[in-house]
């Protein structure tokens, strides 16, 4: 078998200090093999996003064990979290979330700020991820002159530019119509061929049934969506 | 180390400031005006102490000045109209001073008369300083015109003198002056130079008893001593009063600079001795140089302390905008720790643009305050003196309040919880 990139083990969320405290993950279990392509799919308020959001390190569970790479995330400093985020997770949001001051070429080249490398290659690099995603001639355009399909494009090119292993999409064609989220899952295929891991989260049965393993996720846990 | 990443991160920075043009000028205006007036009020304090130092180093540190001094009449003055007021410093007292006090290099005698002088038909009071030509020397009365007094004059007795121009000007004389006749009292003496215009200025006036209209005229000591003797005698409406002061001055130069307040001292105990009725004083320019420069340091410390409050309100408008920028960029903070930002990568962010504000306004600033001192100076006529230390001062106090208004903003930033921040609408 091969290995997990990510392991959940009985994982809680629950949201409020006080009582009745929102109890949204009840005991999540997921294993996400090396190179898995996962869509998980739910209803609106489920807890999908709180759910991708704890396997990027950007939250933490309530309950429960998070193993990335076989290493507890929950011992992790703040530092190595952000390290972590930086080299290993690339991270897709359901907004966007692109920089509105930057142009296409700064937003993607944020990551390499906050990494290790060395920027002196960089704008190679950047230009060699952006042209994987067709936006060459976009390059000196801020995010407030594309289209919706362009920013979802600009946002994936962000999440590659440090190549990392594991690759996180919310609603990655959400905002998008159904031809330009055909082309935003023919990028992230791509991704998985070139040997990622991704967990991708759709409410949409035509995009979930692009994965390789379809997950449901319903009354905070997970069942196997082929089953349901 | 500095990498193109910081550079980058700098560039980034400015683009963000460039943003929002209008909020960033308006931010940066405090610190312009909050260094300007830093600027002013060290380069007017730096003029003033200046200017002292050429009011009352004028005088020669290395000097003690003894002037006489009437001492107050005992008695009624009209019953003793036709006596001889006689009070202040003697040739003994000078014979004393230069046999007994150790470490002098002279004592130059400086005998004053108030004299009528005529010229054709003009009148003019003045007032006649018989001195010594070291004396002139010493004060750095040089002529402009003509030459100075010498020691042949005073051999000779010779009926010379070296007057200031405002002494022409009240003559209504506008020939040139050399070789011009004056009648002094009964006597006519020759012009031989005419001073050059820089006259004695606020208390070196006061020390040397120069007055104000500066129209001093100088003789050879011995061509009046020797001629005359030192008794001088005022007309007053019927009555006359006759003063007789040996020396109104003796100017005592010291040796060694160390050596210039004990000296003071020694000559003060042995004039007191001779002197009860406390007829002469003592000014020592050095000393009242410390002291002028004391209290002025003071003054200079407490209006740029006042200048301060002006860039301390500047350092407050930035954190303010600061503390508004990251509430609103929160979105933004929350997408950079996505994206791997550590805490101190947001807090160099933010750091960096508060400090690039005030540095780019501490700039500006140092320009503005140069620009208004030059204004002052020119309407008022105060000296200024700005120093590359006062500009470099305010330069790195501009940089400090940078950093020092972004630290709470930036720790605000970087302590939000990525997930919180990246939620924030
Ligand atoms: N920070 C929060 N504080 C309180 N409740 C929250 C918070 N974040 C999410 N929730 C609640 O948790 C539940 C799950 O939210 P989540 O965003 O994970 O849903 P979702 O499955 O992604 O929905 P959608 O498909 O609409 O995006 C929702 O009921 C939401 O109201
Ligand atoms: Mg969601």
């Amino acid at each position: 078998m091969k290995n997990s990139v990510v392991s959940l083990q009985g994982v809680h969320k629950y949201y409020g200090e006080l009582e009745p405290r929102l109890h949204v993950l009840k005991g999540i279990d997921l294993n996400v093999a090396e190179g898995e392509f996962v869509s998980i799919a739910g209803t609106s308020g489920s807890g999908k996003s709180t759910l991708l959001n704890l396997l990027g390190c950007l939250d933490d569970t309530s309950k429960g064990t998070y193993l990335l790479n076989g290493k507890d995330v929950s011992t992790l400093s703040d530092d190595q979290l952000s390290q972590i985020r930086n080299e290993d997770i690339g991270f897709i949001f359901q907004s966007f979330n692109l920089i509105p001051q930057l142009t296409v070429f700064e937003n993607v080249q944020v990551p390499l700020l906050y990494g290790a490398r060395s920027i002196s290659d960089c704008g190679d690099l950047c230009m060699q991820v952006i042209d994987s995603v067709g936006l060459i001639p976009r390059l000196e355009h801020r995010p407030s002159q594309l289209s919706g399909g362009e920013c979802q494009r600009v946002a994936i090119a962000r999440a590659l530019i440090n190549d990392p292993a594991l690759l996180l999409a919310d609603e990655p064609t959400g905002n998008l119509d159904t031809s330009t989220g055909d082309e935003v899952l023919a990028l992230i295929e791509d991704l998985h061929r070139q040997g990622r891991s991704v967990v991708m989260i759709t409410h949409d049965p035509d995009v979930a049934s692009r994965a390789e393993r379809r997950l449901l996720l319903t009354d905070g846990v997970i069942v196997d969506a082929e089953a349901a | 180390m500095i990498s193109t990443k910081h550079l980058e991160l700098v560039r980034l920075g400015l683009r963000s400031l460039l943003g929002y043009p209008m909020r960033t000028v308006l931010t940066m205006l405090g610190v312009v005006f909050g260094v300007g007036s830093v600027i002013a009020m060290l380069a007017l304090g730096a003029g003033a102490e200046r200017e002292l130092l050429r009011e009352i180093g004028r005088l020669g540190i290395q000097n003690i000045i003894i002037n006489s001094v009437k001492p107050e009449e005992s008695t009624d003055s009209s019953s003793r109209a036709n006596w001889i007021n006689s009070y202040g410093i003697t040739f003994k007292d000078h014979r004393r001073i230069v046999a007994t006090v150790p470490g002098i290099k002279r004592a130059l005698p400086v005998h004053v008369s108030k004299r009528t002088v005529w010229s054709g038909s003009k009148r003019v009071e003045g007032t006649l300083y018989a001195v010594m030509p070291e004396h002139l020397e010493m004060f750095q009365l040089n002529t402009s015109v003509g030459r100075n007094l010498s020691h042949l004059d005073d051999e000779k007795l010779a009926r010379v003198c070296v007057i200031r121009s405002g002494l022409l000007k009240e003559l209504s004389i506008f020939e040139d002056p050399v070789g011009l006749p004056l009648n002094i009292g009964n006597e006519t003496f020759h012009v031989v130079g005419v001073l050059e215009d820089d006259a004695f200025l606020g208390y070196a006036r006061k020390a040397l008893s120069v007055d104000a209209k500066s129209s001093e005229i100088y003789v050879p000591y011995n061509s009046i001593l020797k001629r005359h003797g030192t008794r001088s005698i005022t007309r007053r409406s019927g009555s006359q009063e006759a003063t007789d002061v040996e020396l109104n001055q003796v100017v005592v130069s010291v040796e060694d600079l160390d050596q210039v307040l004990i000296t003071a001292r020694v000559i003060d105990s042995l004039l007191d001795r001779s002197h009860p009725e406390k007829d002469y004083e003592l000014v020592v320019p050095l000393e009242v140089l410390a002291q002028r420069q004391k209290t002025q340091k003071v003054f200079n410390l407490a209006l740029v302390a006042i200048a301060s409050i002006s860039l301390l309100v500047g350092g407050i408008g930035i954190a303010n905008i600061m503390l508004a920028t990251v509430t609103e960029r929160t979105k933004e903070i929350g997408v950079r720790r996505a994206l791997g930002a550590r805490r101190h990568h947001i807090m160099a962010q933010f750091l960096t643009e508060t400090t690039t504000i005030s540095t780019i306004g501490g700039t500006v600033g140092v320009l503005v305050g140069i620009g208004l001192v030059q204004v002052l100076t020119l309407f008022t006529g105060w000296t200024s003196v700005i120093t590359l230390f006062s500009v470099l001062l305010s330069l790195s106090i501009s940089m400090a309040v940078g950093i020092i208004s972004g630290i709470y903003p930036a720790r605000r930033a970087a302590g939000l919880d990525p997930i919180t921040a990246l939620r924030h609408e």
